[in-house]
């Protein structure tokens, strides 16, 4: 146990029983009473994101993740499977582990992995990634006059993305793989 | 090493802001000498600082010549010696002073020594102290910029007279969907319908940290983003140094105002029954000593002001934070010259001071 200074972005704790990572923290003294860290807490195993509300005076259970970078290999029905750098190791993780995050990886990506007792558990992404748009649906004359603006692709890992209407089959798109959201087209 | 004040001849902004921070403080001069007010100047070395459990004052001695010492500390607010002003028969007083206070999380919105304004009203109560917090935050950005539209860390909000006005019990329906009004003297229940909310809650909590527990994830984050919100009326157990509510003893007549993320003041209808006030000093004193931390003596002269002071209202404005907010500084380093962090450790990141929890 630890008191709650160690409450930093990208630290890792076991709260309500699952490692979850410190997205983001703040220190607040609401003025009378006991001061508080407001906490964005992301559990590494769902990827879900909580607020919680620490007392500065209660102790909190920091857990060590060990981190390795290794090359995205391929999926199958066990999981996402990937290879240390160093060592050649292959580690799998479980589908449900990664949730969608999985819908990012490609092969050959360069990842972080994350493992708690030896056993992976989570990847660190690259913020923005590209992909290949590979269904388009032309966008239909009219479709800005009713207002709309953006409409659904999919792209090469099979995740559907919501883009403005000029993209099409073949282009590659930036992701933020924090939102899931369209950032731009990449430079072809 | 690089001089600290190498910042003021480089950075054109930091200078500019500087002379606004000048413009305001003639502003809130102003404002409150054309309402009437008197200016004060009060002592910031005392016997009693401040009981507060959750207060740390910076505590130092006296020497006399003949090498008798006597503990003192620095005020952690003007209040105690404007209260007494008050008893002695001033009206509107009002008073820009130094505040100290000790181990607090420095860096972003807290420095150890600090500007703030506290104005009182006689024969008024927390609405007219609304009304002239309103105005006055309303009048400095007018006569900086012209107008009552600014933008504060790229966020639009107006500042125009009159500011939102939400009572707490609405707040927790509104964003939390939880009736205050059944839980007020039911901590247990209170403690269930936070759980129900998703927050983890602790068997030591007290009302208050269940309240801020939940306030601080849920509701906070939604006040005050492009107009101003003044959050009123409070819990009887969070009254402080705010009289009840004269129709419902439940809540008491205590208000803070919101503005982008920035929580501006705390104001209160004064507490001006002595019997009660020595009850809650007695209790803040019981809770500094189970809290292993300095007991001061309780100032028997406040009790006896308290008891013969009329009617009142009051408010303690952080004047950093108002320059901060009019000066769109992201940080209280940014709107003082050698900020006290620097004097013992780096300034923060980002992630400490500016936080997206909305």
């Amino acid at each position: 146990m630890a008191d709650t200074t160690v409450l930093k972005k990208d630290t890792f704790i076991m709260f309500k029983g699952a490692v979850h990572q410190v997205v983001d923290f703040q220190h607040v003294n609401p003025g009378k009473g006991s001061a508080f860290v407001r906490t964005k807490l992301r559990n590494v195993q769902t990827g879900r994101t909580l607020d919680n509300t620490f007392k500065v005076s209660e102790s909190v259970d920091p857990v060590e993740l060990d981190r390795a970078n290794m090359q995205y290999l391929y999926s199958d029905d066990l999981g996402y499977n990937f290879m240390d750098n160093s060592s050649y190791e292959q580690v799998c993780i479980p589908k449900e582990l990664l949730g969608d995050r999985g819908l990012y990886l490609t092969e050959g990506q360069e990842v972080m992995v994350l493992m708690y007792n030896g056993q992976p558990l989570s990847v660190d992404l690259p913020k923005k990634l590209i992909f290949a748009v590979t269904e388009a649906m032309p966008a239909v004359k009219g479709d800005s006059a009713q207002g709309r603006v953006t409409k659904e692709v999919t792209i090469e890992t099979g995740m559907k993305v919501q883009v403005p209407l000029f993209i099409e089959e073949g282009n590659q798109v930036v992701i933020n793989t924090e939102s899931g959201e369209y950032v731009e087209r990449a430079q072809q | 090493m690089e001089k600290n004040w190498k910042r003021i001849v480089d950075d054109i902004d930091f200078r500019r802001r500087m002379e606004r921070r000048s413009e305001i403080i003639f502003g809130i001069r102003r404002f409150f000498r054309e309402l009437g007010f008197f200016e004060v100047e009060t002592p910031t070395l005392v016997a009693s600082p401040g009981m507060e459990p959750e207060l740390d004052p910076f505590m130092t001695e006296v020497i006399a010549q003949n090498g008798t010492r006597s503990g003192v500390g620095l005020i952690t607010s003007p209040e105690y010696s404007l209260k007494k002003l008050l008893a002695a028969g001033y009206e509107r007083i009002f008073e820009i002073t130094r505040g100290y206070r000790n181990h607090e999380p420095w860096g972003g919105l807290h420095n150890p020594e600090f500007t703030m304004i506290e104005w009182y009203r006689t024969g008024s109560d927390y609405r007219a102290i609304m009304e002239d917090t309103e105005r006055l935050v309303e009048s400095l950005s007018k006569s900086l910029y012209n107008q009552s539209i600014i933008e504060y860390q790229g966020q639009q909000i107006d500042l125009s007279a009159p500011w939102v006005r939400l009572s707490v019990e609405e707040a927790f329906k509104k964003y939390a969907n939880l009736d205050l009004g059944d839980m007020l003297d039911d901590v247990e229940r209170f403690g269930r319908a936070v759980r129900d909310r998703g927050c983890e809650t602790n068997k030591s909590d007290t009302f208050d940290d269940l309240f801020y527990r939940l306030f601080l994830r849920d509701i906070e984050p939604n006040l005050g983003w492009d107009r101003p919100v003044i959050l009123y009326d409070y819990p009887h157990q969070m009254a402080s140094l705010s009289r009840l509510k004269p129709t419902d003893l439940l809540y008491a007549e205590r208000f803070e105002a919101y503005i982008c993320g920035l929580e501006l003041c705390n104001a209160f209808s004064e507490l001006n029954d002595p019997v009660e006030q020595r009850k809650r000093l007695d209790h803040e004193r019981q809770e500094r000593i189970s809290q292993g931390k300095t007991a001061f003596p309780i100032d028997e002269d406040f009790i006896e002001a308290v008891g013969r002071m009329p009617n009142s209202a009051g408010i303690a404005l952080g004047v950093d934070r108002l320059v901060m907010l009019l000066t769109n500084a992201r940080t209280i380093e940014d709107v003082m010259f050698f900020p006290a962090v620097d004097l013992f450790g780096s300034r923060k990141e980002d992630s400490d001071t500016k936080i997206s929890f909305n």
